[in-house]
């Protein structure tokens, strides 16, 4: 495998550039998908049948507390590629972890959001507008559970394997998925949340 | 020393935090719905180049205009996708 | 037994009983034909486990043509069914199911592993790469999409078949109009194989951007890796639309949502428009391929460059873009206002125009050329007429307020089968045709392939043609039958002759590729038609890793100008070459998706929740792999090559 040292290690091999390339046409297909989940809720927005509107339910403290803790993951996740292209192991692995928890007290959140809206009578089943909020929401954090199995699947072969052209790959193309669940949740924060409560 | 602090992410976040406190004065203050969409629409999409050029660093390999062209186009056909479901199922049915 | 009960079919026919027979028979003739013949360790090592994108398009095609005879009967029992009035042969809940499988079936199980079958052949010769950027992903589309066709065939004998439309609209496709389980397959089986086509599209997209030939530039790619690339652009960006569009069917259907139901706020019209906004851009991501199939073989039977390559090219990228802005002239009628209608009727006959280039340059291509009629030609040629007819009523039927007179008639469906049938199954054969000697090692016969070209063009225009007549007279599409007093049974009957027409000449296709392996020459060197571009340059049948030295690119026809002008196209030594190793995962996974669909179709969900984990585990597994591939050395490539360089100037 030839490997070109004038680059970040994450762009060595021509494997390497084409992951990258590969995983930003993938990213172009998911501002898609949700662009679509995105269209059909501002479609049923207004159509609560009996259910309640957004305005309702929607209570800004744990959105904020979700919105600061995925934009200070994203912030340390960018941490952690810094300290991989400069070749810091521990410091790497140190970032990328402290990103995974704070996704996970994202998870945490979203779930309480969740269990929160069932209890005042906002399920998934009672109208149109809670169905789609409820499945767009849901669709992103899927996402966000999806991206804590595969983060920690590459700091244990960080650790295990150190800093070789295919990890640094992998960390760097899980870095871009996990701004871009960042970028998306901003969206949803401004044109659901805010929209809704505004 | 200089090299090894993470300037770029700093800033980035900063901003990021600056925006998103922007986008709450529709929620703090009384704005008419125009105003406040623009205000959204505003902090959101800059809050997303932030992230697509300070943190994913889309502009810095030999792929960039393979991978602006993705985003833009994608974009393009998102908004047209939701503008024109919103055009035949809402405003103009 | 309750628990059983479920799998019953809900409306059962003697034919069905006999499918489900025939099907059984078949399945075990194939176990016992493997066992007997010892070819199971074959079927793994060499095809199942396979990453070779020359193998996968190779399955791809025998999956197609599979399905094609599949919705070929459905074709013919309609037709059939309707070609004599007050028919009792279907009855109405038989004969939906019939015309809903067989649009699903041609367009998402047929038309699409066609495109991909040459796709995947074709495009990695033709740009001098060695296999697609992500072999084991192309493995995995190939098996994505099987499985999902399979799991939608199985629907028949098994729970019954989807009966709401290829289109599937709610309410009609909601728990309450269609209780049976078929609607579910409809939503799983799609919904599996579209996530394989979404992943070939981001892998096409990444192997023509970065692993062409030196030299080779966008401007110099041969048209059919152009249209490959935008095809695929279009797939990238308008897949995921139906990925979310069967997910929330799938919620209303499955856990009960109200996203497209009449009550508690649903809107039944968001699935006709989000269907759209998919289905509008599937439509040129169907008819792309098959125009870079015409530009190939019209260029090089016409024995001339392509005429006006860039505004082809130019062509292309517009219809991309335009192909996602004109989704609402699938329902004018639906209810919204003249500003909306307006709007995309203007972008409906915009999206004419590039069409219409390309039709200007095949013609000025073929002018003055030195054309020779072989049966690729024939089809070509045959396509310009055909398709112009289709696509003028297409702007016929884009004028909103025309079309509320042709909507949902046979207008219609005589329509959309004038622009597929020539654009996109003529391409096909005309391409199978083609590319034949290169994937096979030698010719299909001539004759008997122009006695199929003239019976499936003449019988399809004796089913079509009629149909344009009794739409506008008012017969309704997807009625099952009709009174006498509608004087609508001569026509039909002339539409059931048409197709018996279309279904001999497929049937001497299939005659013509048994009578071709006992009979043809496999003497027939590496160019056979005299052709243009890169993958004509390498031996016949091609080698595993394609070009033992990769070609070197300077202008469009660099093939063609290394055969005329002699230019060298291969430089430097022979090196050792990178190949990717095989892998179960992508077969093994995808029958875990087949199991996971079938009982997310079911509802049955610890099953469903088992192949989820099971799922995962398979890409955590592939992410802790460690897989470099391996090296064919300087060696083995030389031994090989000598060979085939022997057999070259033998048929010299």
């Amino acid at each position: 495998m030839k490997v070109d040292n004038s680059l970040p290690l994450e762009y060595g091999t021509e494997q390497n550039k084409l992951n990258i390339l590969g995983f930003w046409i993938f990213l172009g297909a998911e501002v898609m998908l949700f662009a679509t989940l995105f269209a059909t809720y501002f479609t049923l927005e207004n159509r609560t049948g009996n259910g309640p509107a957004g305005a309702e339910i929607f209570e800004l403290t744990p959105v904020l507390i979700e919105t600061i803790l995925l934009l200070t993951s994203s912030f340390t996740i960018g941490l952690g590629v810094h300290a991989m292209r400069l070749g810091r192991k521990n410091a790497m692995i140190t970032f990328f972890s402290i990103t995974l928890l704070l996704g996970l007290a994202f998870l945490g959140v979203e779930i309480y959001e969740f269990t929160h809206y069932a209890s005042i009578g906002a399920g998934l089943q009672v109208s149109a507008f809670t169905g789609i909020l409820l499945t767009t929401l849901g669709t992103h954090g899927a996402h966000v559970t999806l991206g804590l199995f595969w983060g920690l699947f590459i700091i244990m072969q960080v650790k295990k394997r150190g800093l070789t052209p295919e990890t640094a790959n992998k960390s760097f193309i899980f870095s871009l998925y996990w701004h871009f669940l960042d970028v998306v949740w901003i969206f949803i924060f401004s044109f659901i949340y805010l929209k809704g409560m505004m | 020393m200089s090299e090894l602090f993470p300037r770029k992410q700093v800033m980035g976040f900063v901003f990021s935090l600056v925006l998103t406190a922007a986008a709450l004065t529709v929620y703090f203050m009384d704005v008419s719905f125009a105003v406040g969409m623009t205000i959204l629409l505003a902090t959101a999409f800059i809050q997303a180049g932030v992230q697509l050029v300070g943190f994913m660093h889309a502009g810095e390999s030999e792929d960039k205009v393979a991978i602006y062209a993705n985003i833009y186009y994608g974009i393009a056909i998102a908004l047209v996708t939701i503008f024109g479901t919103l055009l035949i199922l809402v405003w103009d049915m | 037994m309750d628990y059983f009960d479920r799998f019953a079919i809900p409306h059962p026919s003697p034919a069905i009983y006999a499918s489900m027979v025939a099907i059984g028979l078949t399945v075990i003739a194939i176990l016992v034909g493997l066992t007997y013949f010892k070819k199971w360790g074959y079927l793994w090592r060499e095809w199942l486990t396979t990453v070779d994108h020359k193998r996968i398009g190779i399955m791809y095609l025998i999956a197609a043509l599979l399905m094609l005879f599949r919705g070929g009967v459905d074709a013919l029992m309609m037709r059939a069914q309707t070609a004599v009035p007050d028919n009792k042969l279907l009855d109405a809940q038989h004969y939906n199911e019939v015309f809903t499988t067989h649009g699903v079936v041609m367009i998402i199980f047929m038309a699409m592993p066609f495109i991909y079958a040459l796709m995947n052949f074709v495009v990695p010769l033709q740009i001098g790469a060695r296999d697609v950027a992500f072999p084991r992903l192309n493995a995995l589309s190939f098996w994505l999409f099987f499985m999902g066709a399979m799991l939608f065939n199985i629907s028949f004998v098994i729970g019954g078949s989807p009966d709401a439309g290829w289109t599937s609209y709610f309410p009609l496709a909601g728990n309450d109009f269609s209780q049976s389980v078929g609607t579910n397959y409809y939503l799983m089986s799609i919904q599996i194989a579209g996530i394989g086509t979404l992943i070939s599209g981001i892998n096409f997209i990444a192997t023509i951007f970065k692993m062409r030939a030196p030299g080779m530039k966008l401007m110099k790619m041969p048209m059919f890796t152009w249209t490959a690339l935008i095809t695929n652009a279009i797939v990238v960006f308008a897949f995921p639309v139906l990925t979310v569009t069967l997910l929330l069917g799938t919620m209303d259907r499955l856990f009960g949502t109200h996203i497209f139901s009449m009550t508690n706020g649903g809107m039944d019209m968001l699935w006709a428009n989000l269907f759209w906004v998919w289905g509008h851009p599937e439509v040129y991501i169907l008819i792309l391929p098959a125009f870079g199939i015409y530009s190939e073989i019209i260029s090089t039977f016409s024995q001339r460059n392509l005429y006006g390559y860039k505004s082809m090219v130019a062509s292309i990228v517009i219809i991309s873009f335009f192909s996602f802005l004109v989704w609402t002239h699938h329902f004018f009628t639906m209810g919204q206002g003249p500003l909306t209608n307006s709007i995309f009727s203007i972008t409906t006959m915009a999206i004419a125009i590039p069409t219409g280039i390309k039709i200007f340059n095949w013609l000025l291509t073929m002018r003055k050329g030195k054309i020779k009629f072989t049966v690729p030609m024939l089809y070509s040629v045959g396509f310009i007429p055909i398709f112009t007819i289709g696509g003028v009523t297409g702007v016929m039927l884009g004028m909103a307020s025309a079309d509320y007179q042709y909507h949902n008639t046979m207008f219609l469906v005589a329509h959309f089968h004038y622009t597929i049938i020539p654009g996109v199954v003529f391409a096909m054969l005309a391409g199978l045709t083609y590319w034949w000697p290169k994937m096979f090692g030698f010719m299909l016969n001539e004759r008997i392939g122009k006695w199929a070209f003239w019976f499936i063009a003449i019988g399809f225009n004796v089913t079509f043609f009629p149909m344009f007549f009794t739409g506008l007279d008012g017969q309704a599409r997807r009625m099952y039958t009709y009174s006498e007093a509608s004087g609508f049974g001569l026509l039909n009957m002339l539409s059931f002759v048409g197709a018996v027409g279309l279904a001999i000449g497929f049937a001497i296709i299939v005659y013509n590729v048994y009578y071709s392996t006992r009979h043809s020459s496999r003497n027939i060197g590496s160019d056979p038609w005299n052709a243009r571009t890169l993958e004509w340059a390498t031996q016949t049948p091609v080698q595993s890793y394609n070009f033992a030295r990769t070609p070197q690119v300077d202008s469009i026809e660099a093939f063609w100008d290394h055969k005329k002008k002699g230019k060298p196209l291969f430089k430097g030594k022979i090196e050792k070459i990178h190949m990717p190793n095989n892998s179960g995962v992508p077969f093994i996974m995808s029958c875990i998706f087949f199991v996971w669909g079938f009982s997310f179709v079911f509802s049955m969900w610890i099953p469903a929740i088992i192949t989820t984990i099971a799922i995962f585990a398979c890409m955590a597994h592939r992410s802790f792999e460690k897989d470099d591939g391996h090296y064919i050395s300087v060696k083995e490539i030389e031994a090989t090559e000598k060979d085939s360089e022997v057999l070259a100037n033998e048929s010299r």
